[in-house]
């Protein structure tokens, strides 16, 4: 397991329709989202998500993504990652991307994994510039995508980065 | 240490919960369910049988009346009797278990009323109609025949009335009305009028408890002593040494991390009271790696910030036309050089915090600005469960910008956590405050202008060479590398949506503003005005050393350039009209605008030397907030703004030598004294229509009116601050 090192642009944001871009997403199941009424997926996050995976479906499920509920900065927030699959050479996960929808460099990690992993799972520590979506996608070995995420607050210091 | 009589935590708890006032402990059954209480209409009103109405403010109050202004907003769409308020604060765990009913805790950037008012208000209303559709199912009528006032509500038609206290508990039960009409601030009764503080009645018979008041039943108390250089490392300590001094029961090594490598790497010592845990502590022998900084000097935070002067590579936050081309047709060229320091946030009451941790339960006791973050911090802290954790806010002696870091949460919930049951309290000495703060970030600026032969000003850079806040706490919010904040006061508009709120005064045909950003080895952070703060020094100054350049009065001069800006040209005028400007009186005055944290503000000094010591004599201060929720309180911040703004431009000074902060307390780093303190005269001018801050903008303009003032008094400029050790003789 190895983290790649993410890549991205930094361009002006502009919401879009969330399925406009994510077809075939089924309802969003969150772990723990507080309504939040017109959610949308920001341009670039889709865009790395897009980039990464193509445009092949994401189906909710088999992803569990824990972070805390507040992060006291965003500077180093704990994140754990479960992926429900036996973990064989015929049945596994390959690889686990990680997007943080409101950052300005929306692919934060990818983890490629095989059978020897043993277990989908990890645990990393993110950075991140304001309370967001953490969406998480794992690939299976037979191509298919499946996706979760969980919403965090950062509570920032909030002198000049609040509006 | 403190004169509060010793009190158990039982006992606490209950005569808080009794009295309605203070700490909010127990004023929801606590647990992870933090249900509603029979009397709760919704979450920002419970309203009692005798009617006493108690409205939740999740906002921390540090003096600033953020507590009382927020009530008043609930209180006039309520339409409750406003003599009948009391207060009380939600905590943070029961906020994160209603799913944040109560939104955002954070209390800082001059946010506490903008950004809540739109909520708190819809928050009063919906518990006034769910109130009124109570009285009218229970009379049978519709609700639309009936009406509320001063917590009665009448049927017209019939005239029959009953109170809020009444209905309350069916009220609850009301469906929860999804759109409500808020009342134009024009036909406000109780909000905008300058209604008295909730809390100064219970602060004057000490009935309120400030986190250094907190006592409870078996508490042990420590004291903590930080690397005494920014960077190093505690390497050993001694504790055989002190283990027979009285009252001593652990010492601890205590860590935390704060942003990019900022934090803390020291030594606690716990004992039965706080003077024998700090004379043990200062009594153990302790060996220090003092790290990369060990020889940091005052020198060297010149050398970084000279640097950056005329540095090839800037980020920018303010352009228009072509400064370089305005530049070469100049008639005359003007150029200065500024410097403004590293400052302490100096609270009366240093850093504190109690913690109570077991098996499963982390509880903390504080003064926060940032209540969530508190809570964050004492999870993260504990290693247990954010819902197992909650934090219980005290009234602040002093915040500043400081108390929004819990750094000092982080220690006390380590600290406790090796005395599992035993309440821990960790009570920084002043000497700890001084020298480990969050200090006012240090920069320098150089100014150029170019005016043409009319002495119309055709073209300005303003370089600004120094610390990122950013960079060093929050390095994540940087843009492509850039700390947009850093132009707060002279930003462009429109270039990020956070920062309009800072958008520069004046229209420039030709503009450069931009950054080189140099971080000297000094932790940073927010600190009242933030980075408006030398950003008016250094463009009100120089806007002043133009006029003088082209022979042009310093009002007409600035006005030129605000036709677009007509708000900010009204509060200059304002402050000049009101303090005579222009008047052939023999006094000397300085003037200075600045539009910051959404509100336009001006000031006028009058100041003479006498005996090469400066006298403020007066200070006129114009705010136009948009909306007045309490002109009052608007005028005693506006006037305490310039308590601190001026301590500052006079005293306001960290310096450093083989690594270390050389101030340690209020003698080496004073505040002006009551005899220093001008006579301030502040305008309260809102135009209607939004909502700016209060707590800050005015503290900005303090420096370069004075500043201003000076120069007109003795044609000496002063461009570097404090002033302690400028020679003023003329």
């Amino acid at each position: 397991m190895s983290p790649e090192t993410p890549s991205g642009q930094i361009a002006p944001r502009s919401a879009v329709k969330r399925r406009q871009v994510l077809k075939g997403l089924a309802g969003g199941v969150a772990i723990f989202a507080w309504p939040t009424p017109g959610l949308a997926l920001p341009e670039d996050a889709t865009r790395a998500i897009q980039a990464l995976f193509g445009d092949r479906p994401l189906q909710e499920g088999r992803v569990v993504v824990e972070l805390p509920k507040l992060s006291e900065n965003g500077y180093s927030v704990a994140m754990a990652i479960d992926v429900d699959s036996p973990m064989t050479e015929n049945d596994h996960v390959s690889r686990i991307a990680v997007f943080a929808e409101e950052n300005p460099l929306p692919d934060v990690v990818r983890f490629e994994l095989g059978p020897r992993a043993g277990r989908a799972s990890i645990k990393t520590r993110i950075r991140l510039g304001a309370s967001q979506r953490i969406r998480a996608v794992a690939q299976m070995n037979d191509g298919s995508l499946w996706t979760s995420y969980a919403f965090t607050v950062v509570t920032l210091a909030a002198c000049v980065v609040q509006g | 240490m403190t004169n509060s009589a010793t009190i158990t935590r039982r006992q606490f708890i209950v005569g808080a919960s009794a009295a309605g006032i203070g700490l909010s402990l127990g004023v929801l059954p606590r647990g992870a369910s933090a249900a509603a209480g029979p009397d709760e209409v919704n979450a920002w009103v419970r309203i009692a049988t005798d009617d006493t109405v108690t409205i939740r403010i999740a906002r921390s109050e540090m003096g600033q009346g953020t507590l009382t202004g927020l009530a008043q907003l609930v209180a006039e769409e309520l339409e409750c009797d406003w003599n009948r308020v009391t207060w009380e604060f939600p905590t943070p765990g029961q906020n994160l278990a209603r799913e944040r009913v109560w939104k955002d805790f954070s209390t800082g950037g001059s946010n506490g009323l903008r950004g809540s008012q739109q909520y708190v208000r819809e928050g009063g209303a919906a518990a006034r109609i769910m109130l009124i559709g109570a009285a009218a199912e229970a009379w049978g009528v519709s609700a639309s025949e009936c009406s509320a006032r001063d917590s009665v509500i009448t049927h017209g038609p019939s005239g029959r009335t009953t109170t809020f206290g009444k209905v309350a508990v069916a009220a609850a039960r009301q469906p929860v009305p999804q759109n409500v009409t808020l009342k134009d601030p024009s036909t406000w009764h109780t909000a905008g009028k300058p209604k008295m503080r909730l809390d100064t009645q219970d602060k004057l018979t000490g009935k309120l408890v400030y986190g250094a008041d907190l006592r409870f039943d078996g508490m042990l108390l420590a004291s903590i002593m930080d690397c005494p250089v920014k960077g190093g490392k505690l390497v050993s300590f001694d504790a055989d040494a002190i283990k027979d001094m009285p009252g001593v029961k652990k010492v601890l090594a205590v860590k935390t991390s704060v942003g990019t490598g900022l934090g803390t790497d020291g030594v606690a010592v716990v004992a039965d009271t706080w003077w024998r845990a700090h004379s043990a502590l200062k009594a153990l022998p302790i060996e220090w790696d003092f790290g990369p900084n060990a020889n940091f000097s005052d020198a060297d935070v010149t050398r970084l910030l000279e640097s950056g002067l005329d540095a090839d590579e800037a980020f920018r936050g303010n352009w228009a036309g072509d400064m370089d081309a305005a530049f070469a047709s100049a008639e005359q060229m003007v150029e200065s050089v500024y410097k403004c320091p590293s400052q302490s946030h100096a609270p009366m009451e240093p850093m504190n915090a109690t913690a109570l941790v077991t098996a499963d339960k982390c509880e903390v006791w504080c003064p926060t600005q940032n209540g969530e973050s508190a809570l964050a911090a004492a999870a993260e802290a504990s290693g247990l469960p954010i819902e197992k954790c909650d934090v219980h806010k005290t009234l602040l002696g002093g915040g500043f910008g400081r108390r929004g870091a819990p750094d000092y949460v982080h220690q006390v919930v380590a600290i406790a956590k090796a005395f599992p049951g035993t309440p821990i309290k960790l009570q920084w000495s002043r000497e700890e405050d001084q020298k480990h703060g969050f200090y006012h970030p240090t920069t320098m600026a150089k100014l150029r202008g170019s005016l043409d032969a009319d002495g119309k000003l055709t073209g300005l850079h303003m370089r600004i060479s120094g610390q990122s806040i950013l960079a060093a706490l929050i390095p994540q919010a940087l843009v492509n590398g850039a700390d947009l904040a850093t132009f707060q006061g002279v930003v462009k508009p429109g270039l990020s949506p956070s920062m309009d709120q800072h958008q520069i005064s004046y229209d420039f045909p030709n503009l450069l503003v931009d950054h080189a950003m140099r971080n000297p080895p000094i932790r940073p952070g927010f600190w009242r005005g933030v980075n408006v703060n030398q950003n008016a020094i250094y463009l009100e100054s120089f806007m002043d050393e133009l006029a003088h350049a082209a022979g042009r009065d310093p009002l007409e001069f600035r006005l030129a350039h605000m036709e677009k800006n007509p708000k900010g040209a009204a509060v200059l005028k304002a402050v000049a009209e009101r303090s005579g400007w222009g008047s052939e009186d023999g006094k000397a005055r300085g003037l200075a605008t600045m539009y910051a944290f959404g509100s336009y503000v001006a000031a006028c000094a009058e100041v003479r030397v006498v005996d090469g010591k400066l006298k403020i004599d007066r200070i006129v201060a114009a705010t136009d907030c948009g909306t007045a929720v309490n002109p009052q309180q608007i005028q005693a911040q506006v006037e305490g703004s310039f308590v601190y703004g001026l301590s500052a431009m006079l005293y306001g000074e960290i310096t450093y030598k083989d690594g270390q902060v050389q101030q340690d307390n209020f003698h080496t780093y004073p505040s002006m004294r009551i005899a220093e303190m001008p006579l301030v005269e502040a305008i309260v001018m809102p135009s209607g229509g939004f909502f700016g801050g209060v707590g800050e903008p005015t503290i900005a303009v303090a420096a370069p009116a004075v500043l201003n003032a000076l120069f007109a008094a003795t044609g000496k400029r002063i461009r570097s601050i404090p002033l302690k050790d400028a020679d003023l003789t003329a």
